[in-house]
């Protein structure tokens, strides 16, 4: 709560210092009336300690403003129409990353300083190098102008997800198979595995059974955060393949001076890696139960 | 059964018989008569991508309209301006059948078309228009072109709030289909003007507010399209006009697909789109590369846009005339244009492009020619010899892409090569930029202007003193204020516009770089008058582009070969 205020303080204070607002001057300064009789209109001629405070009593009523950048609806109604997309590609990116990503890390993990390891690793270094907008533009050569299989972009259609979540996931994944890797290794090294493996249990087993559980904690703390990334947006994927979602509105607001807008994001991304943060701690008292909360001690 | 539909059913069943020979040429959805090798109707189809857009009206907001480059908006289709243009930037009577001015030239008289009626069935009136510039000048709505009808009597006090907005000079004459506008100088360049006046529905706006066009069920038409379908941040459907009386389109639906405009060449390669004009330097040399897409190219004007070099010409060191001579003297264009700007653009010489009305390009040439020795020796009077004694200079550009940076860092590398001055060049965001250059706190920049209407008084005017540039002489200023309102000799008043050119080049005010050319891609099978060569040769999709203030849209079609691209 506390980081959210400063944050949303911070960010009020700093887009009001940049120079310009919401006024087209692109082609000569605008008579001073003009101007004035914009500035008005948004309430942009008051103080800042007056326009911040109308800007919380509002947003406490659930009233973020009007978007510069689409008057004809408010800032709540443009993200409920654009994060749902953005939420939808962001939910199977993840489906894919992690679901891929940690089955190929373990499966690496198991055939360790194999060919099959070799050959993961590199594809996920691959993976992680290879910025998606590489990919993205290699797709669209291939499968769009080349082949005719797929429109180069748009939404609405199942099929449109295809390239962006291809483009959108490989880089994820990547980090998840790599971490993955990592921490089954390391867990593989624990006495306890050597003890359940004398006990006869098969490997495939152990790893079900007591890797994967150790194994989990360190991925939780390095994957968790990559969600609130993967759930507002990819601005370039969005660009690129025409997706009516909010990552575009990160920049457009930022270069509109769409005041509503940017305090909106802003405020979405401090929630959602709060929300993030306190979802990684459960999950730990989850995942082990050696994490207790308030605990003093066994 | 009356006689008369006897007569009809038997002529029916008669032309029937005889087949559609009889009944000659296709027709659209609304009845145009298509040409002999066009695809049939249903594939009168033109699909564009634009930036993102909130509405399509130039009265509502100028810059949150459709636009997919400088010189092609895909607005204002949904009304009828007084005026348009046609491919030879002719004016061309639309919703003004004709128009005359008072003898003291301050009065405009617009005599309406009687038989334009919006796509409810209400007429097209003086009514309209008038509530439509009130809108315009109402201080509540806080319109971001406000500036723009400054000439228009009591339109600066209204914008201010001094006087109601019902008292600027724009009324109804003796009928509903009289328009007077009234101007506080003799402006002759008002006609021209008024192409941006495509007018909102008086009636639509008390009861639906401005933006009343975004939404199918609000939304009414005095234009050769009705809005069909409005989904936000994904694209707008237009279809032809059933009630439309002017002159009818044969392309009977119209896609605009929102999106970032990097994309667009790709979609085009893709035949998901029609035309195209936002070109990488990547995409250029695809083009280049492939005779059957450079074909497809079209080099044309845009929107007469030139880029030039500018100073703070009211502070050191640019105050100095003979160091801006010096810079002046030190710019290849002609290398420029071949190594750099390729085929966007055209050497530049003064301020108004050839083909631009009062264009005297080559007689500037002159003044500021490339000339490296005269370009060191100016700088050494100027007190800088080799460039000894100037400050780091540092050359702002205003949120330029590939090529604008290109151009920024070769204009850098010649004054280090041809007079030894150290340029640093820094690319901007846009209104940073344009807050320090309206400021007047810019001391060396590259920026650009594409003209508003097509009158020297319009691209000179910018140079006006008070205006954005930090340049001033009071002989270019009174050139061109009485240039501007010069009522009835057209030859003395061209000689003042020439003469105040003159002014700025030779004041080195500026430093004139180049023309933008843009280009324009449609697809082979997209053909019509339109698209045929202007009286100078230029074949490119003319500006406005596809909008309602042009006529191009009024003669393009799909011919048969659609089949071969379309899937």
């Amino acid at each position: 709560m506390v980081a959210v205020v400063t944050v949303s303080i911070l960010a009020f204070l700093l887009m009001h210092a940049v120079p310009g607002g919401p006024f087209d001057e692109t082609r000569s300064p605008l008579p001073p009336a003009a101007k004035a009789n914009i500035l008005r209109k948004y309430g942009l001629d008051q103080p800042l300690w007056v326009q911040y405070g109308r800007y919380v009593w509002q947003a406490l009523h659930g009233d973020f403003g009007i978007p510069y950048q689409s008057p004809t609806e408010t800032v709540v109604a443009l993200l409920a129409r654009v994060w749902p997309v953005t939420l939808l590609l962001g939910a199977v990116v993840v489906g894919i990353s992690f679901t891929l990503g940690l089955g190929l890390g373990i499966l690496a993990a198991m055939r360790h300083n194999t060919w099959l390891d070799n050959l993961l690793t590199s594809l996920a270094t691959l993976g992680m190098t290879v910025p998606n907008f590489v990919i993205a533009i290699w797709l669209i050569y291939i499968l769009s102008i080349r082949a005719h299989w797929l429109p180069t972009g748009g939404w609405g259609e199942a099929r449109l997800l295809i390239m962006p979540a291809v483009a959108y996931s490989l880089q994820p994944l990547a980090v998840v198979a790599r971490y993955t890797r990592v921490a089954v290794l390391e867990a593989m090294s624990g006495d306890y595995v050597r003890t359940a493996l004398a006990k006869g249990l098969s490997p495939a087993q152990v790893v079900v059974r007591h890797v994967l559980r150790n194994a989990l904690i360190p991925i939780v703390t390095l994957l968790g955060p990559m969600i609130p990334d993967l759930f507002t947006g990819s601005i370039f994927i969005e660009f690129t393949f025409r997706i009516p979602g909010l990552g575009k509105f990160f920049v457009t607001s930022i270069f509109q001076r769409d005041y509503p807008m940017i305090m909106a994001t802003v405020l979405l991304v401090a929630v959602l890696w709060s929300l993030t943060y306190l979802a990684s701690d459960v999950l730990y008292v989850l995942i082990d139960p050696r994490v207790r909360l308030g605990a003093r001690g066994r | 059964m009356s006689v008369s539909r006897f007569i009809a059913g038997a002529v029916v069943v008669l032309l029937g018989f005889l087949g559609p020979g009889v009944l000659g040429a296709t027709t659209n959805a609304v009845g145009k008569p298509l040409p002999a090798d066009a695809a049939p109707p249903e594939q009168q189809v033109i699909t564009g991508l634009t930036q993102p857009a909130t509405t399509l009206d130039f009265f509502v907001s100028v810059y949150k309209r459709p636009q997919n480059v400088d010189g092609n908006s895909w607005s204002n289709i949904l009304s009828t301006p007084l005026v348009r243009l046609d491919k030879n930037f002719n004016l061309a009577p639309a919703a003004a059948k004709s128009w005359d001015a008072s003898k003291d030239g301050l009065t405009w008289v617009f005599h309406l078309d009687k038989s334009l009626m919006w796509s409810d069935g209400t007429p097209l009136t003086a009514d309209d228009f008038v509530s439509t510039f009130r809108l315009g000048a109402d201080p509540k709505q806080a319109w971001d072109f406000a500036w723009f009808f400054g000439d228009i009597k009591g339109w600066n006090d209204a914008v201010k709030g001094t006087i109601p907005v019902d008292q600027i000079g724009v009324r109804r004459g003796s009928d509903p289909y009289t328009l007077l506008v009234t101007t506080t100088v003799p402006a002759p360049y008002l006609p021209g003007m008024m192409l941006y006046s495509p007018p909102l529905q008086a009636k639509a706006l008390a009861a639906s507010g401005p933006f009343y066009n975004t939404d199918p069920a609000t939304s009414v038409s005095s234009g050769p399209y009705i809005l069909q379908e409005w989904t936000k941040d994904q694209r707008i459907v237009l279809v032809a006009n059933p009630k439309y009386s002017g002159v009818r389109p044969f392309i009977q639906k119209v896609v605009l697909k929102f999106a970032d405009l990097k994309t667009e060449f790709a979609a085009y390669q893709a035949n998901e789109v029609d035309v195209a004009a936002n070109f990488s330097p990547a995409d250029l040399q695809v083009i280049e590369g492939d005779a059957a897409l450079r074909a497809q190219y079209h080099q044309g004007f845009g929107d007469f846009r030139t880029y030039y070099v500018g100073f703070d010409t009211m502070h050191p060191p640019f105050d100095n005339l003979k160091l801006r001579q010096a810079f002046s003297h030190a710019v290849d264009r002609a290398a420029l244009i071949k190594n750099v700007i390729k085929q966007q653009g055209r050497a530049a010489y003064g301020f108004l492009m050839p083909g631009f009305p009062g264009s005297q390009d080559e007689a500037l040439r002159s003044i500021q020619s490339y000339d490296p020795v005269l370009a060191k020796k100016l700088l050494a009077e100027a007190g800088f010899p080799g460039g000894k004694g100037l400050p780091k200079l540092e050359l702002w550009l205003r949120n330029e892409r590939a090529l604008g940076q290109a151009v920024g860092n070769a204009i850098g590398a010649m004054l280090k090569q041809n007079l030894g001055v150290e340029v640093e060049v820094s690319n901007r965001e846009t209104k940073l930029f344009m807050d320090e250059l309206n400021g007047h706190r810019l001391q060396f920049y590259i920026v650009s202007y594409g003209m508003d209407f097509l009158d020297p008084a319009n691209m000179l005017g910018i140079w006006l003193s008070g205006g954005r540039h930090a340049w001033k002489s009071d002989k270019f200023d009174t050139l061109v204020k009485t240039a501007s309102s010069m009522v009835g000799n057209p030859q003395r008043r061209l000689a003042m516009f020439h003469e105040a050119e003159q002014v700025l080049v030779s004041d080195v005010g500026f430093i004139p770089i180049y023309f933008v050319t843009p280009g324009f891609m449609w697809k082979p099978y997209l053909r019509g008058e339109a698209l045929s060569a202007d009286k100078i040769g230029v074949t490119a999709w003319h500006w406005p582009g596809w909008d309602g203030l042009s006529t191009l849209h009024q003669s393009v079609y799909v011919t048969k070969d659609v089949s071969k691209f379309r899937r």
